[in-house]
């Protein structure tokens, strides 16, 4: 039916809106978490150090926020503009799913975030408290939902198929999938841990730069504490997560770790595939460490390959692989971040050790990063499947001639390279203004606003 | 019946877009005939607070079309594939270009022009795509079949200046509504000629439908022309009073008084033209999904409908009356004097105190370094479970036991931190 052109467009444009939109909220439901505290902190103690840590934040918030709303807007709609059919059949369960994520998380997160950006001095403060809260729970709603219906797509449960339609026969097995019990605690400490990065980042980038201290060195302390706290667990949870992947998508484990013939011991850091011949033309791996990790203490067992799966359901192994590695080893390298982080604290050294901190700075979009890589490896990795096992992808597509396909394909990407750019000016030079300073002249209390440092 | 309900949750979320976001969308509009930055700037600040909420009623429609009637929307979306993304890539725009006009300062006239032209763009393209789906779409196993231009009809043109007017119309009403002065004043002005062109608009349309729309349309079942009648005759009712509210205390009668019409002329075309939502034959029946899936989505989206709807009225309620700039909150408890050079001066004394490299002989220094690395392996590869094979509770136990450590540290350092003032306002100042 539809040209493989229209197929290979599709996904292109369905992998660059969702990407974009994803690192948004990567960022916001953590820090609508960390607003939430530092407001109640403020409330409760009176120091206006949290306050000033609110109001700064709130700022890149606000921006981000509106963002991944409208990005967020693009993708309840993409579902059916370019991919009409799979719409269709899926439509009576995932139109369901995320019909719940509008209606419990979006409605909740778009009715108070006005309160909670122009609520001042409008509302009371314990009001603005509950504001800040509700769109919390309304992130991790949302986070919630979502996670379900993708879930559902890589390990479909609870359902009949009638005319190639798919009907629920049981709501509960639909919603709570046996994927969705791995990969929402992963993807939930994901956020919370690249929200901890960009936080931590900005505050090392102060003290790097000695300004505004002590908000940098309160903002820094949270974010390493919290990221010293999640790393080891979402390490766990990952790793929990690939097993269960590998047990149930076999060839996306397959592709990711790319071997082609099952016999490897070794874990690969870098190959160059050859998708014709089925072999890698070039890689470059650890001995042993492949096992290891596969829990074999001994180094002897083998990685599966990827010819062990029909020609006809592999995946890319480039997609696969290297999304992986861009997640894993940026994972393992905020791991070894918060590590360091914890004993510099022992020592009393954090926030003065100054290579630690210019390699914080850097570390700012690790989190965004490796989720973009984490969801290029589960997506990529479920193909050639929509929905695994039931749904090709090239069964999915809409009837759309390629001349429409290509003409929005190059519109969004234009657009999010032009609001990608605007983002980043907008992070640096709100960063560079730095926290509003709260000032008091001898019995009037005013704050003024923007005090530039130069 | 049941997926009667499902058309009516879509009508619903359409008519609170149509309604919500269409006044949002007008003083979008109305903005580019504006000559001052400061009004501009002023629309702008009156939007930002609700744009969000506005804009969540087309999704909503958008997803309770899915579930409910999935039919419909894998016809629909990819039938007017090229205005959708159109109305999307300006949506996309406008939101940003109102965040950043918030966010910043001043008034940034890029931003306004942004904020203005794609209001525009979107709103012709929600008409073109209201005029392709009533001109109907070709279609077959409920998936479109026709092609790429097929929603470009001159019915769908009408449609889009039809639409335009209409969001002028709530734009200026919601302006009478929220400003006072000069942009009160022409707000108020504006009015009637906006309602002459909506009803122009709606005469046009009205009589269009009968040529655009290829099925028959019935006026000859007697409750069906009753209903169209009894809707008109609201439409014309509340316009009237709209003519009349425009320019005169209260002033919100305008605005709830378009808000009838709106409500009015969406029921009249639905008494027009159900059970067929796209013609020739698509009906609602046709299109519904199974019974398990609507009835989820009525009690879920149902059940959540009062909630969602009382903490909308609380935000609208917030920010009810006129529009002003908030007061520039002080902060009562605030008695800090951080300026820039004592906060520079503070630094430098913790900075001087610490050794540059950790200090020792540096055998010392290398060992603890290899050691450390040696123990981050070990915590990252328990982490990992690598120890799994060997006893299933070495991983929980050793990632409970990292993260409590890790607790315990965090405590602990905050407590000395806080301890040694460098936490404080105050301290960073002398």
């Amino acid at each position: 039916m539809a040209s493989p052109a229209v197929v290979e467009i599709s996904r292109w444009q369905f992998a660059v809106t969702a990407v974009f939109h994803m690192s948004f909220p990567a960022l916001t439901v953590g820090l609508s978490l960390f607003l939430a505290v530092t407001y109640t902190l403020h409330l409760r103690t009176g120091n206006p150090l949290y306050l000033q840590i609110f109001r700064f934040w709130k700022k890149i918030f606000a921006v981000g926020f509106g963002l991944g709303v409208v990005a967020g807007t693009v993708m309840t709609f993409e579902f059916g503009l370019n991919w009409g059919r799979y719409a269709h059949a899926v439509g009576p369960i995932l139109g369901v799913t995320i019909g719940m994520e509008v209606i419990t998380a979006f409605f909740l997160e778009a009715g108070f975030i006005g309160i909670m950006l122009y609520g001042d001095g409008r509302v009371r403060p314990r009001t603005m408290a509950l504001a800040c809260w509700m769109l919390v729970v309304g992130t991790l709603l949302s986070t919630t939902w979502i996670l379900s219906a993708n879930s559902w797509m890589q390990d479909p449960a609870g359902f009949t198929e009638v005319d190639g339609q798919f009907r629920a026969s049981n709501w509960w097995h639909v919603l709570f999938n046996p994927a969705f019990a791995y990969r929402y605690p992963h993807i939930l400490l994901a956020v919370l841990i690249s929200a901890a990065w960009f936080i931590g980042g900005i505050a090392a980038w102060y003290l790097v730069k000695r300004r505004a201290l002590p908000f940098a060195r309160r903002t820094l302390s949270i974010a390493l504490g919290v990221l010293a706290i999640l790393m080891p667990v979402q390490l766990y949870v990952g790793d929990a997560t690939a097993g269960f992947m590998g047990a149930h998508q076999p060839a996306k484990l397959e592709a990711f770790e790319g071997n082609w013939k099952t016999d490897n011991n070794g874990y690969n850091l870098f190959v160059v595939p050859d998708t014709d011949k089925g072999e890698n033309r070039f890689q470059v791996g650890i001995p042993h460490l492949g096992a290891v990790i596969g829990k074999d203490l001994s180094g002897q067992a083998h990685v599966p390959g990827l010819l062990q799966t029909p020609e006809d359901e592999r995946p890319n192994m480039w997609a696969a692989f290297y999304g992986f590695r861009a997640m894993y080893f940026t994972a393992l390298a905020m791991f070894a971040m918060a590590f360091a982080g914890l004993v510099l604290r022992l020592r009393g050294r954090l926030y003065t050790a100054r290579r630690f901190l210019r390699l914080m700075v850097w570390m700012t979009p690790a989190g965004v990063l490796a989720i973009s890589g984490g969801w290029i490896t589960a997506e990529a990795g479920r193909q050639p499947w929509v929905v695994y096992g039931l749904i090709r992808t090239s069964d999915a597509v809409s009837h759309l001639s390629l001349g429409a396909a290509i003409a929005s394909l190059t519109g969004f990407v234009a657009l999010y390279a032009l609001l990608l750019g605007l983002w980043i000016r907008y992070i640096v030079r709100t960063v560079r203004t730095g926290p509003e300073h709260l000032v008091t002249d001898a019995g009037t209390t005013a704050h003024s606003t923007e005090i530039s440092h130069a | 019946m049941l997926e009667y309900a499902s058309y009516a949750l879509v009508l619903l979320a359409l008519g609170a877009y149509v309604l919500l976001d269409g006044y949002d969308l007008g003083v979008g509009i109305l903005s580019l005939f504006d000559r001052s930055d400061r009004r501009r700037k002023e629309y702008n600040e009156l939007i930002a607070t609700a744009w969000d909420a506005n804009e969540s009623w087309i999704v909503l429609a958008g997803v309770a079309l899915w579930a409910g009637l999935p039919g419909v929307y894998a016809t629909v979306l990819p039938g007017a594939y090229l205005p959708l993304v159109v109305m999307l890539l300006a949506i996309v725009l406008r939101g940003t270009a109102i965040e950043l006009q918030s966010a910043a300062p001043g008034y940034r006239r890029g931003w306004g022009l942004v904020f203005g032209l794609a209001s525009l763009v979107a709103t012709v393209c929600q008409g073109l795509v209201a005029g392709a789906v009533l001109s109907g779409l070709r279609h077959s196993g409920q998936t479109f079949t026709g092609g790429t231009w097929d929603w470009l009809t001159p019915y769908g043109v009408l449609c889009a200046l039809g639409l335009v007017a209409v969001y002028l119309l709530a734009g200026a009403a919601w302006l009478q509504d929220k400003t006072t002065g000069s942009a009160h004043a022409w707000a108020g002005r504006l009015g009637r000629p906006l309602i002459l062109a909506v009803g122009a608009a709606g005469l046009v349309l009205g009589f269009g439908l009968r040529f655009a729309d290829p099925q028959p349309l019935r006026f000859d079942q007697p409750l069906r022309a009753a209903l169209f009648g009894l809707a008109v005759a609201v439409a014309v009712v509340c316009a009237g009073i709209a003519w009349y509210g425009f320019g005169r205390r209260p002033d919100w009668r305008p605005f709830a008084a378009v808000a009838g019409t709106e409500a009015a002329g969406l029921l009249a075309l639905v008494a027009a033209t159900a059970p067929v939502v796209v013609p020739p034959d698509l009906t609602v029946h046709a299109a519904a999904g199974p019974h398990g899936s609507q009835l989820f989505l009525l009690i879920g989206v149902g059940g959540c409908m009062p909630v969602v709807l009382a903490y909308n009225v609380y935000a609208w309620w917030v920010f009810r009356g006129k529009f002003s700039r908030p007061a520039d909150v002080s902060v009562a408890d605030v008695s800090v004097a951080d300026g820039p050079a004592g906060t520079a001066a503070a630094v430098e004394r913790p900075a001087a105190v610490a050794p540059a490299a950790g200090g020792g002989p540096w055998a010392v220094v290398v060992a603890r370094r290899v050691l450390l690395t040696l123990l981050a392996v070990a915590v990252a590869a328990v982490s990992q479970d690598v120890f799994g094979g060997v006893r299933v509770w070495i991983g929980p136990a050793g990632v409970a036991l990292f993260a409590v450590t890790a607790l315990a540290v965090w405590i602990r350092s905050e407590r000395r931190s806080a301890a040694a003032g460098e936490f404080d306002l105050r301290a960073a100042d002398q």
